[in-house]
């Protein structure tokens, strides 16, 4: 019926993929108890296999091959399966990838903090739940893993068990459950109607069916997954959520697990509803301005922040209303954009969150205003977070500017130039918001209450420093080896590619 | 298959006479009750065992004791829907285990009153098998009485001064349900001439005399059977009473007892849906509405509780509004995920009662803000009571999401969409209570040294816990078993609407 299904070949490597961290979280408390390095191999080493078997399914996706495992089937109406296309090994190495640097980043930056092996043990749970979204080959299967990466990040964002902490958590909570359970009528909504949940290129939904219902089902969709992809007014855990968690799990936080929202929103787009069925229902202008209004109105906010993780968390609200905005106009070019900038944005946003961490744990500095001078002290952490800012800003050759070269191209073939003004402007605002922090960190002088502090504080130790530079230069990496067959652009055509057939 | 034909009346039996003995073998040993209602469960235990197996590859049967056939004698029959006393049995055993230690800590047990528990306890367990198991009506009304006097009973073993209260006050809502019920039962029986559930039905069947008669006891049938099963706005005894049992009763009355009316309103379904008499799209939309109010109004008390016991008793009342709702639908779906749902809310709320009370038992506190930082002191129960939590909101992959699943389902096959909304954010209400249970129990610092210093529950009480806690997982993912075992009760349940 499909052409693709000829290529569909049954695999277990994606079921390894999930249950492997979930196998190390299992470990960790276990191991933690008696001795700590154990556990740190052993959750490495763990992270490390997954993301390997992660990058090992792009050979074969490129060649047009679709992995799948029938995972369970709980009920007649209940199957849980996973099946790995372009789009989900994008997802997946994305996610891996960036999980491996956070975590080898924690190993020295959490150490002295407390309940390490309950953050180890929801860290990786976190990451197989995570992984489980990126291959999902139905929406409940889809659901499972989204409900499940997202209540167990909770954890993680009260660690440090502060008031301010708990209070961000709850917000984050609740608004992350209404989400879900939007997402959760949506689903039960298109099976009753489609009779199937299958995710494939076509749609699931066909266009028969009522047009009220396919709209109800729609802004389900949109309004539960918009919560976790920051879309205003939807954004409001967002700026809580990041300062509270620790650095590192805010750079997962913002550089992947908020993607998933938009991840969700493609999935939905390209293979719940297809093409055709969202140009007749014409609710897709609606979504991109609701997303150009993300990118401007998130943007103005992170200039007027004076805290650098609330900024970058703004920013993230900024950047992921580029996503939407992309996949919104329903065009080939903006699509490969926005999905390639999920991947970009993983890698910068990373960056950016753990110089934050580097900042506030070596130099105690978690505002702007403090940020003078702070280069002579740490210049590596400065030079990851300048080169990383910069990409987020779109300086070519950096991979945001991949990015948004295709958003741009997109938004000209949709015929729709008043966009392009919303995604330079976020640009320049981004610059906005960015720049003065670089500058003030290597051109200002540091306040000389701090001058006899220099002495003793000095670049973060190799353990913290080297995942952030990885990160940092991801952004270059990305960038100049755009091209290259089997890099995120080419994945991201490729699934696009079978979205437009 | 051949089986032994008599297990059905051996299942009715077995807990009535071990009630009735309880209190000679206690004469023996102190601790020989312990022994002897677990045993008597046992046995109860392997009886329903067989008799699931036997309706898994027979389908409904019956037993006419000492030959008497119907009308004449008193059948009992056994369904799909009675496949119930398997989870029955499950957490009536578990409950006397969780009991052997338990008792020893409230004072009313000191002078040597445990035995009556156990008799309690059992012919708890006893009515409530005879209710699902009869096929004659007014044996249904004897059995129901049975279970509710034991009920009351219980509640006040509880033992402080609110247990009285409590008590009364189920007492007082219970016999004028049981009242009604025996009305209705009256009324039935002179329309129809008959007390036997299939002859009623198949009497009422193109019946040509007044309607009116047969519509009044459906009214009180319903009454009644709501009021025992807690729908709003039939519920208020249920808080309290709830509440103030002794925990391994609290998880057999909010697991258990309460289902006894969702069963009854089973049982009116397959009389009145049988006879056709009349179109009950009505009575099903009031039953819609009052299953949502339930929802919604359950989850909204819980959230403000402080006491964990008075939350999960709201929760209950919630979780049957979603079982009435899934009746009210009327739908294949609907009323699959409402009959599947009486067995997992049993088993998930006899988990979270369990674990609460064997941290009441640990620490002698029952409020969240006494309860900071249980979480790390009791490990495993607390693990247990998370997962019973997480159940219960209905997170997949646990046995909760699969009637969130189905009843919502049912909403959209029944062209009610307004109603799956409902159905699934009602379930965010109880998650926000449960965050404030993790943040006090996970996340805070213990105010009461008793509360730091706890250790995990006893043997006796964390392996029971444990056990349903593990059952709630294992009945989300095996959640095919239930369903399939189902479907063809409710495929004959809702034949006669042509669906």
């Amino acid at each position: 019926m499909r052409a693709v299904d000829d290529s569909l070949m049954s695999s277990t490597a994606p079921v390894f993929a999930v249950l492997l961290p979930i196998a190390g979280a299992m470990l960790a408390p276990i191991l933690g108890r008696t001795s700590r390095s154990a556990r740190n191999v052993v959750l490495v080493v763990a992270c490390a296999v997954t993301a390997a078997l992660a990058f090992s399914f792009v050979p074969a996706t490129m060649t047009g091959e679709i992995r799948e495992a029938y995972l369970l089937r709980v009920t007649p109406q209940i199957w849980l399966h996973l099946r790995v296309d372009a789009l989900g090994v994008l997802f997946g190495a994305t996610v891996a990838g960036l999980w491996v640097l956070v975590l080898v980043y924690s190993l020295s930056h959490m150490a002295d903090s407390h309940r390490l092996n309950r953050f180890y043990a929801f860290l990786m749970l976190c990451l197989g739940c995570m992984m489980g979204v990126a291959y999902a080959g139905n929406l409940l299967t889809f659901l499972i893993f989204y409900e499940l990466f997202s209540i167990l990040t909770y954890p993680l964002i009260v660690h440090d068990e502060t008031p301010a902490a708990l209070a961000a958590g709850t917000k984050y909570i609740v608004y992350i459950l209404i989400g879900g359970s939007l997402v959760l009528v949506g689903v039960v909504f298109t099976y009753f109607v489609a009779g199937d949940q299958t995710l494939t290129a076509g749609g699931l939904l066909g266009s028969e069916t009522d047009v009220g219902v396919l709209r109800a089902i729609f802004w389900c969709f949109i309004a539960g997954f918009g919560v976790k992809a920051a879309i205003v007014p939807l954004h409001g855990w967002v700026p809580d959520a990041h300062p509270a968690a620790p650095a590192p799990f805010s750079a997962v936080l913002s550089g992947v697990m908020v993607a998933a929202g938009t991840f969700g929103i493609a999935r939905v787009v390209f293979q719940v509803f297809g093409i055709e069925i969202l140009t007749h229902l014409g609710v897709m202008p609606y979504v991109a301005a609701f997303a150009a209004f993300t990118v401007f109105f998130a943007a103005v906010l992170a200039v007027s922040e004076d805290g650098i993780k609330r900024r970058l968390a703004y920013s993230t609200i900024s950047q992921m209303g580029y996503v939407t905005l992309g996949i919104a106009l329903l065009g080939a070019g903006a699509a490969v954009g926005a999905l390639v900038h999920i991947t970009n944005h993983a890698f910068m946003k990373g960056a950016l969150f753990l110089c934050a961490g580097l900042l506030s744990k070596r130099a105690g500095i978690r505002s702007v205003s403090e940020m003078a001078g702070v280069a002579r002290r740490m210049p590596w952490t400065m030079a990851a977070f300048s080169l990383a800012s910069l990409g987020m800003i779109g300086t070519p050759p950096l991979a945001g500017f991949i990015s948004k070269w295709y958003l741009g191209l997109g938004i000209l073939d949709a015929g729709q130039p008043f966009y392009l003004a919303v995604l330079l402007g976020g640009s320049l605002i981004a610059a906005v918001y960015l720049l003065p922090i670089i500058y003030s960190a290597y051109f200002r002088e540091p306040p000389s209450s701090s001058a006899e502090r220099d002495d003793t504080e000095s670049e973060a130790p190799a353990g913290m420093l080297v995942p952030t530079i990885v990160a940092s230069l991801m952004t270059l990496a990305l960038g100049l080896a755009a091209t290259v067959p089997g890099s995120p652009l080419s994945l991201a055509q490729l699934a696009v590619d079978a979205f437009f057939r | 298959m051949h089986l032994w034909p008599h297990w059905l009346a051996l299942i009715v039996l077995t807990p009535l006479v071990g009630a009735a003995l309880t209190p000679v073998v206690a004469l023996i040993d102190r601790r020989t009750p312990t022994w002897w209602a677990l045993s008597t469960m046992t046995v109860t235990s392997f009886a329903a065992t067989m008799l699931v197996l036997r309706i898994f590859h027979e389908g409904p049967f019956s037993y006419v004791p000492g030959g008497w056939t119907a009308p004449y004698g008193i059948e009992l029959h056994f369904d799909e829907f009675s496949a119930v006393v398997g989870v029955i049995c499950l957490v009536g055993w578990l409950a006397v285990l969780f009991s052997s230690r338990y008792t020893d800590s409230l004072p009313e047990f000191a002078r040597g009153r445990t035995p009556y528990y156990y008799t309690l306890l059992l012919l708890n367990c006893g009515g409530m098998i005879g209710f699902t198991v009869t096929g004659d009506l007014f044996n249904l009304f004897v059995f129901m009485e049975v279970l509710s006097l034991s009920g009351y009973a219980l509640v006040a073993v509880g033992g402080e001064r609110i247990a009285e209260m409590a008590a009364f006050k189920y007492l007082l809502m219970g016999a004028i349900s049981s009242l009604l019920v025996l009305f209705a039962i009256g009324f039935l029986y002179g329309i129809t001439g008959t007390l036997n559930i299939a002859d009623v039905t198949a009497r009422l069947h193109g019946f040509e005399g007044p309607t009116a008669p047969a519509a009044v006891a459906l009214g009180m049938l319903v009454v009644g059977f709501a009021t025992k099963a807690a729908v709003f706005p039939l519920h208020v005894w249920l808080p309290d009473a709830h509440a103030a049992a002794p925990s391994p009763v609290s998880a057999v009355l909010s697991g258990l007892v309460v289902k006894v009316g969702v069963i009854g309103m089973i049982r009116v379904y397959r009389i009145y849906y049988g006879s056709g008499m009349f179109d009950l799209t009505v009575l099903n939309l009031v039953l819609i509405w009052l299953g949502a109010i339930s929802i919604v109004m359950g989850a909204f008390f819980a959230v403000f509780q402080d006491d964990v016991k008075l939350m999960l008793a709201y929760s209950t009342i919630s979780n049957i509004g979603y079982i009435v709702m899934g009746l009210g639908l009327a739908t294949t779906y609907g009323v699959i995920g409402a009959s599947v749902h009486i067995f997992n809310h049993a088993l998930i709320k006899a988990t979270l009662f369990f674990a609460v009370g064997a941290i009441i038992y640990r620490t002698g506190y029952r409020t969240l803000t006494d309860l900071r930082g249980v979480g790390r002191a009791m490990p495993l129960t607390a693990v247990a009571l998370s997962v019973g939590a997480i159940s219960i909101v209905g997170i997949p992959p646990t046995a909760g999401f699969l009637c969130k699943w189905y009843i919502a389902l049912g909403a959209f096959q029944a062209d009610r969409p307004f109603f799956g909304f409902v159905l699934i954010f009602g379930a965010l209400l109880i998650f926000i209570y449960y965050i404030r249970m993790v943040n006090a129990f996970y996340f805070r610092e213990p105010v009461h040294a008793e509360v730091a210093e706890a250790k995990d529950a006893p043997v006796s009480m964390l392996l029971p816990t444990l056990v349903l806690a593990s059952l709630c997982l294992i009945m989300g993912i095996l959640g095919r078993v239930p369903l399939t075992f189902i479907e063809p009760g409710v495929a004959r349940l809702l034949a006669p609407l042509g669906g």
